[in-house]
Parts: C-alpha cells; sequence; structure tokens
C-alpha cells in the first residue's frame, strides 16, 4: 500500500498542480517509479496506490501499470483515492492510518498475510522480500525498516530504541535526547490480521490523529506486540524539499554513484516518451551531466540533470540545475542552481539563479511549469517563480 | 480507421547488408541509435489507426521477435486483431526450394489469414524503410479516388535505383507506366507500400499463383493494363536500407535537424521496445559533439559526427568519429574508431585505431572482440 496522497507542500511551486509521487526525478523517473519498481523487483503483484491530493497526472502515469509490469489480471496497480461510503459517510483520508483503515475492503478483497505499507516521497532501492524474511523469521507482528544516521541529527527522526535482537521496545518522535541513532523510514510490513485489529481500534479512538508513527505503532508498543527493526544500509533520500530534491537529483551525478540506477538485476522502471535519442550540436559542450531522449543541446551543459525533450540553444549556460520535460533555454541565457519545471522557457540572455555562495538568502531557484520567464530578465537565487517573468529592453 | 489491415514484408534477404544481416532480418538492423527499422512500418500503422498487422516473415526472424514481441510496444497486443508473426505456414516451396520468391509468393504463404483479414483493405508495406508516411491521408485519398490501388511514391529518391521501381503518371494522377530498376529512371520513386482492397489482393493472389508469377511488380504492377492505379506522393524523408554504404549514409543524415524533424514527428511519434535504461551519463572530460546519443549509454571521451544506440560506453580518451556504434558495443580508453559500424555488444580493446572510410565503412560484427 503505497501512501501517495500528501500534499508535499514543502515541494511549493512544483507541487502545485501535481502530487508529490508525480514530480519528476533523475532524468528519466518520477518518484513513485522507485517505490513501484521496488515492489515489483521484489516479488510483489498487487500494490494499492491511494492517492488524494491532485491525483489527475498521477493517475494517468500510473495508467494500466504496463511500464512496470503491472497490468496483470490478478492483483496489479489500484489507485485508491477516498470515496463516499454508505449513508454518504466518506470522508478525505485523515492521516496514514487512516488512508489504510478506509481501504479495509479493498485489503480484504486479497486477503493477504502481510501488507506492506510506502511512502511514495523517498530514492531508494531495497528488495522488500529480505525485510519480510526478516519480519517472518522474528515472528513479528511489525518490522519497521530503519536507518542509522549520525546522532546528532537524530532528534530530527522517529527514533527506535531496540535490544540485542533488534527488536524494537521504545519508539519516540524526534526526541530531545536520542538514545538511539536508528531511525524509521517510513516503511511498514504488518502481519495484516494484526494490523486490522489496531486500525479498527485507532478509527474508533476520536483522541487519534490516525497516524501509523504517532499512534499505529506506540499503540501495538503498548500492547505488547513483537515489533522488530530492519536495518538497510544502502541509499535513501527523503525528497521533500527544494533543496533534498536538488540534491538527489545531483546525487545521481555521482560516480559508481550511491544509486545505482544501470543495475539490470534491479531496473528502475519509468513511462517513458516516444522520442528519438538526445542530439548534440557542433558547438555542444557536455560534462558531468545526466542527457536522455529528445533531447536537443547545442550550448553548455554541466553538472545538470536534463529530462527528456529539453532544449539548451547554442550560447546558453546551464549548470548545477535540473530541466524538467521540455524545459527550453533560449540563446545566451544562463542558468544555474536552479530548477526549471515542465515546459518552461527560459528567454534570451535571461539569467535564472546564481552561483553558491556563503550568504543566508542564496537558495536554489525554482521555476515552475509552462511560464516564461523574457529576453534579458534576472531571477535572483532562491527565488520561486509562480507566474511570467517579463523581458527586459536592450 | 479500422477498415485497413497493415501486411509487413520482413521476409526479404538483404544480402548487399553484409555483416549487418548475418544475424537478423534487413527489417530488425538498428537505426537512428535506439530504433530498429520495423518501428517505423509498425509506428506508421498504428498513427493511422491501425489496430491489426501481420508481419510476414521467412528465416532469420528470432531477433524480430523478440524486438516486437506481442507488440505491446505499439499497443498491439490485442484481444481482436492485434499484431501477428506470419512465418511460411502454407508455403508448399513447390516451385522454388526453399525461400519466398517476391511479394506475390510470400502472399500465398499465409494464404489462410489472408481470407481471415476482416476489413475490406490492406496496406501493404516493407519492414525496412525508415520514413513517417501519412498512412491515413494516403487511405482518405486511396478511398476519394477509387483507385484499385494506390502506391505510395517519393518524388526524389536517395535508394539504388537497381533495387527500386519507378512510376509515371498521366495528368489525373494514374499511372501509365511502371519501370522496375530501370538504367535511367524518370517519374516518382516507389515506396514499396500499397494500398487496395482485400478482395482485390486475393484475385491478384489467386491470379499470380495460377500464372506461376511469384512477383508483385511482373505480376501486379507491370501486367495489369486494366487496373486503376495512382499514386500518393510522399514529400517528407524516406530512406530505404539495402547495402551497407547505404545504411551508413542513411544513418549520417539523421544527424541533419531537418531530416529528424520530418521523422521524428511529435504528432506521428516513431515507438519502439522500451528497455528501462537510465539517462545518458557525460563524464567530467567527455565532448560530444553534432552526434546522436541513445540513453543507457555512458560517455567519457570523445564523440564526433555518430551515432550511439543504447548501452554504449566511450571510454576515458577514447575517440568515436563518424562512427555508428550499435547496443552495448564499449570502446576501452585510449581506442580511436573513425568509419566504424560496430554492430551489438562489440568490445573494442584500449588504445586500438580503426579507420573505414566514408565509401567504405568497416563493419565490425556482433560480439567480436577487437
Amino acid at each position: 500500500m503505497l501512501l501517495a496522497g500528501g500534499q508535499g507542500s514543502r515541494l511549493k511551486a512544483l507541487t502545485s498542480k501535481v502530487a508529490k509521487p508525480a514530480v519528476p526525478f533523475g532524468g528519466k523517473y518520477r518518484i513513485i517509479d522507485f517505490p513501484l519498481s521496488n515492489c515489483v523487483n521484489s516479488g510483489i503483484d498487487t500494490v494499492g496506490v491511494l492517492t488524494q491530493y491532485k491525483p489527475q497526472e498521477l493517475n494517468a502515469y500510473i495508467g494500466s501499470g504496463l511500464p512496470w509490469d503491472l497490468d496483470v489480471s490478478d492483483g496489479g496497480v489500484h489507485v485508491l483515492p477516498p470515496y463516499v461510503q454508505e449513508d454518504e459517510k466518506g470522508s478525505w483520508y485523515k492521516g496514514t492510518a487512516n488512508a489504510i483503515y478506509q481501504n479495509l475492503d479493498f485489503l480484504e478483497q486479497y486477503d493477504p498475510e502481510y501488507v506492506l505499507i510506502l511512502s511514495g516521497d523517498h530514492i531508494y532501492k531495497m528488495d522488500y522480500s529480505q525485510m519480510l524474511a526478516r519480519h517472518k523469521a522474528a515472528g513479528a507482528a511489525c518490522t519497521i525498516s530503519v536507518m542509522e544516521v549520525p546522532l546528532e541529527e537524530a532528534s530530527r527522526f522517529g527514533i527506535m530504541n531496540v535490544d540485542e535482537n533488534d527488536n524494537v521496545y521504545e519508539f519516540e518522535e524526534k526526541p530531545k535526547k536520542p538514545k538511539s541513532n536508528l531511525a524509521s523510514m517510513g516503511i511498514y510490513i504488518f502481519t495484516w490480521s494484526k494490523l486490522r485489529d489496531y486500525l479498527i481500534a485507532d478509527e474508533k479512538d476520536e483522541k487519534s490523529s490516525n497516524d501509523f508513527g504517532k499512534n499505529v505503532i506506540p499503540a501495538m508498543l503498548a500492547a505488547g506486540e513483537v515489533m522488530t527493526a530492519y536495518r538497510f544500509r544502502g541509499y535513501w533520500k527523503d525528497v521533500g524539499t527544494i533543496d533534498s530534491l536538488w540534491n538527489a537529483n545531483m546525487d545521481m551525478l555521482a560516480p559508481n554513484g550511491s544509486l545505482d540506477i544501470d543495475d539490470p538485476d534491479w531496473p528502475i522502471y519509468a513511462r517513458v516518451s516516444a522520442r528519438p535519442p538526445h542530439f548534440t550540436g557542433g558547438k555542444a559542450e557536455i560534462t558531468h551531466s545526466l542527457v536522455t531522449s529528445g533531447d536537443e543541446i547545442y550550448g553548455t551543459v554541466d553538472h545538470s540533470v536534463l529530462f527528456h525533450s529539453v532544449t539548451v540553444e547554442e550560447g546558453a549556460t546551464v549548470r548545477y540545475s535540473i530541466l524538467m520535460p521540455g524545459a527550453v533555454v533560449k540563446k545566451g541565457a544562463v542558468v544555474e542552481y536552479a530548477i526549471v519545471a515542465e515546459r518552461s522557457v527560459i528567454g534570451e540572455d535571461a539569467h535564472v539563479g546564481g552561483d553558491r555562495t556563503d550568504e543566508e538568502d542564496w537558495g536554489i531557484a525554482v521555476v515552475a511549469q509552462d511560464l516564461k520567464v523574457g529576453d534579458g530578465a534576472q531571477v535572483a537565487s532562491g527565488a520561486m517563480i509562480t507566474r511570467n517573468v517579463k523581458g527586459v529592453m536592450a | 480507421m479500422n477498415d485497413l489491415h497493415g501486411i509487413i514484408f520482413a521476409y526479404r534477404e538483404s544480402p548487399e547488408l553484409r555483416e549487418l544481416t548475418r544475424i537478423r532480418n534487413a527489417c530488425s538492423v538498428p537505426y537512428g541509435g535506439r530504433y530498429r527499422l520495423i518501428d517505423f512500418a509498425l509506428s506508421n500503422l498504428v498513427n493511422a489507426g491501425v489496430s491489426d498487422v501481420g508481419i510476414i516473415v521467412y528465416n532469420s526472424y528470432q531477433s524480430l521477435l523478440d524486438h516486437v514481441g506481442s507488440g505491446k510496444d505499439w499497443d498491439l497486443s490485442r484481444k481482436r486483431g492485434g499484431l501477428r508473426i506470419l512465418p511460411p505456414f502454407s508455403f508448399s516451396g513447390k516451385h522454388h526450394g526453399n525461400r519466398y520468391q517476391g511479394r506475390m509468393d510470400a502472399l500465398a504463404g499465409v494464404y489462410s489469414y489472408l481470407q481471415d483479414i476482416r476489413q475490406d483493405y490492406v496496406i501493404l508495406s516493407s519492414g525496412d524503410l525508415a520514413a513517417n508516411l501519412p498512412i491515413a491521408e494516403a487511405f482518405e485519398r486511396h478511398l476519394a479516388t477509387h483507385a484499385d490501388i494506390t502506391a505510395v511514391t517519393a518524388s526524389k529518391t536517395t535508394a539504388d535505383p537497381r533495387l527500386t521501381t519507378f512510376f509515371t503518371t498521366d495528368a489525373e494522377g494514374r499511372v501509365t507506366d511502371v519501370e522496375v530498376g530501370p538504367a535511367a529512371p524518370t517519374g516518382q520513386a516507389g515506396l514499396e507500400t500499397y494500398i487496395l482492397s482485400k478482395s482485390l489482393l486475393l484475385t491478384l493472389v489467386d491470379q499470380c499463383a495460377s500464372h506461376d508469377v511469384p512477383s508483385f511488380s511482373q505480376g501486379v504492377l507491370q501486367n495489369n493494363t486494366r487496373l486503376d492505379m495512382r499514386t500518393f506522393l510522399f514529400d517528407g524523408y524516406a530512406a530505404q536500407i539495402q547495402t551497407v554504404v547505404g545504411y551508413y549514409a542513411r544513418s549520417m543524415e539523421l544527424l541533419d535537424p531537418a531530416v529528424r524533424s520530418s521523422l521524428f514527428r511529435t504528432d506521428r511519434p516513431i515507438r519502439t521496445k522500451d528497455q528501462a535504461n537510465p539517462s545518458v551519463y557525460y563524464g567530467p572530460e567527455a565532448r560530444s559533439m553534432n552526434s546522436l546519443v541513445s540513453d543507457g549509454s555512458i560517455v567519457e571521451g570523445t564523440v564526433i559526427n555518430s551515432i550511439l544506440s543504447r548501452g554504449v560506453r566511450v571510454e576515458k580518451g577514447a575517440v568515436v568519429e563518424n562512427c555508428i556504434l550499435m547496443q552495448r558495443t564499449a570502446v576501452q580508453p585510449g581506442a580511436t574508431l573513425r568509419h566504424v559500424i560496430a554492430d551489438k555488444n562489440v568490445r573494442i580493446n584500449p588504445g586500438r585505431m580503426l579507420m573505414g572510410h566514408e565509401t567504405y565503412p568497416l563493419v565490425i560484427p556482433k560480439n567480436e572482440i577487437v
């Protein structure tokens, strides 16, 4: 069960028209491709995607599930929006646990032994079948995927305190004085019969905010259920903010990167556009960058991630930036430390973003989708552009 | 447009493609980086709304089967109709041994399939033609003119005239003369694409079989003065891949933006098998100029005037100039290639230097290590 209903408000202009899991990532993907591909590669063939906020593009993207081989007759991928229940009692998903509760009927239709709960805003590769093996071996009611974080940062996370067998005896949400450095990754496996009971009980509790981390996990701990931690080692990034999204994209450039996306045994699938190979013009200079189908590069591109159908004209420079599908950078324009969203056009000689400085107001500049930054216009570092910017007369 | 049925001829042996067709049929020769030639014929049909397509094969079609699969990537994996691969199930080979002698022979070889076609019209096309044809428009014209046969033609051609059919027309657009492989070509060059009704097709196949004429050119085009034959002139880019030199030249033409925009239109996309490749990574010292590079490739050296298929590696200090490198070919550090066509999975060891010429590109067969 993939929780994909969050608004992603910290991504601001990038999620004004789409849900966070549908935000483009890493040149060819959207964020949701990572958990979906992980499911398929782990041998999971039935996936529910719980949507709520701006679901249209996400729904269209998932479609029949064909790119992930989830277009099967028994199981496959199901988009699950909130719906009107009997007596017109339906409501929006109140919290993560409530979202699953509202889909009890869906789960009962498949009557699984175990349920995996995922969120749609993390970039990582993980074999859930190993986590399930741990869950079964420990005879647990719930297994929580955790990773070690630096102790000084532990107070930003939900922290699991474990015994010598990695069984969880205490859960602390953002503790001031963390006792361990094992942070919850928001990935849970539950034994379905147990989860069902706790979800029903949680729903009856009017004081509950119906959240897994805040309510269900603590309730299970209090009742003495066997709760175990599954230690994950590897690349894992939350891409919930502009900075973390930019950083995680830049990580894709690391040679022998921490996240190997070219692994034939663990492919990351995506719905791709039918565009020809990218073209590099006679004066193109491309270094340390990702470039993909349909791109036409005549200018300079360095330290950047380009999605499909992007144009960089002659004399234009793109550095330390992310250009989403269909973005155009016109002649002589400079785009640096910036994210340009789908189909936006940066006019001739315009300048978007600024070189990294130590000043406090420095940041990644963002141009939202379908906008025009006029010829010669200047967009400062850290700016968030949500409407057209007029050009400057030469 | 559900009244048109697609037939793609993919049986032809193309000896002049030499090493490139040693292990495959011309239709599955890689072209334009991420495509196989048959992608164009398939996409043209699908873009015109054709839902049923039969591909006529004879031998060495394992590579083709692997590429088209169930037809899923072209939305041709359907409950009713969709894609069918047609091996020579009704072919007796009684006259000419173990290969089709011509298109009429090939059609007779799948006769029972033709009888079961549920559409009233059929378009015959060739699997080794790279062009973005407006089939829907040609079909509309065919219906409007009430012609018996409409031949899709080009005003100018880069194809070898010895292997091409030329059509001369009168003022009303009726074909008055058909020349096959003439020494001095005149008129419009045929693109081996014909629209006709199913009933006429079956009649013609019967006629040719009973007269023992295996060739469509001889049996139909040049032997039927009673038929109203017209042309549909296509003015976009068309590449017929017949020889190694032609393959090399037609490939290099793709570096021209005008050619690419004629071939890769966004309103009629050319689809191909999806392979889940990541983007191309360019290393810190990479150079890539005037080239087409497909996803899954890693470029750390220099690439100039070249076409790279998916999953190609050009390592540090390697130079690739005027080359076509097919899937998963690896050029190791310091190697230099000029005017080379490297087939799939070729490995060029460090420091090797290989050079062909524009008029005689060096072809390295699949899986070779240099």
